[in-house]
């Protein structure tokens, strides 16, 4: 199984969301965070903004979905600009669903 | 060492809490997420039924154009379910002992008890001291 986080911009979050549920996806959890890429922030004339709002989706899928997950959120997240925010993947060992306790996703 | 990443419900937070500080693993962190799962979000499946469908709409996420295209495959209005996720590094060998006890203290049987991920860590660093590995979460 693998993690994947994608830090994204908030505007897009609906559309990828949207776009995760249709293709079978639809079990994520979010939150806000705020951050700042390779571009140190963003420089509006004099105004430097060092922390820039977005949102994280977190999910966990089977590894042959892996690709595709990432595919979908980059197609949908993507607007050409800085910002558009990272995608990681890392390896999950297990996954548990409490109320049954079995270790399927 | 794993990461113990676990999505529950609020109410149950300070049971897990207790149990993890008897367990002798008190450190983690906490975040307040919202999310859904295989349900989709319905958190009142038997309320459903009785909700007409017109409230729904009413309330339904709103597709962007680009979006249109896309089939909207929820049947009922798509929420998010507020939810706490502690993240708690542990030493290999506890880690099924640590996921049985949060599984026993967070089980309801209704749905959206949450999931329990694990995850393999590479290394730790104490800040402090600038120890790693199984001193720093020692």
């Amino acid at each position: 199984m693998k993690m994947i986080r994608a830090f994204i911009r908030p505007e897009k979050e609906q559309e990828v969301v949207l776009a995760l549920e249709g293709a079978g996806f639809p079990s994520l959890t979010k939150m806000p965070v705020f951050g700042r890429g390779k571009q140190k922030g963003l420089q509006v004339g004099p105004v430097h903004y060092d922390e820039l709002p977005k949102t994280l989706i977190m999910t966990v899928v089977d590894n042959d979905d892996a690709d595709k997950v990432v595919k979908i959120i980059q197609d949908k997240a993507k607007t050409g600009f800085i910002g558009d925010g990272k995608i990681f993947v890392s390896p999950v060992d297990a996954a548990y669903t409490v109320r049954t306790g079995e270790a399927v996703l | 060492m794993k990461e113990i990443s676990a999505i529950i419900r609020r109410d149950k937070l300070p049971e897990t809490k207790t149990m993890l500080d008897e367990l002798g693993y008190p450190s983690l962190t906490i975040q307040s997420v919202d999310g859904r799962g295989k349900q989709k979000g319905a958190m009142c499946a038997e309320m459903d039924s009785e909700m007409p469908d017109s409230y729904c709409t009413a309330v339904k996420l709103t597709p962007t154009p680009s979006v249109y295209a896309l089939e909207h495959t929820l049947p009922k209005v798509a929420l998010y379910v507020p939810k706490r996720m502690l993240t708690i590094v542990v030493p290999d060998d506890v880690v099924s002992k640590i996921v049985k006890s949060i599984i026993k203290v967070n089980q309801t049987s209704q749905h959206g008890d949450g999931k329990i991920f694990v995850l393999p860590i590479e290394d730790a660093v104490r800040v402090r001291t600038g120890e790693h590995d199984g001193e720093a979460i020692a």
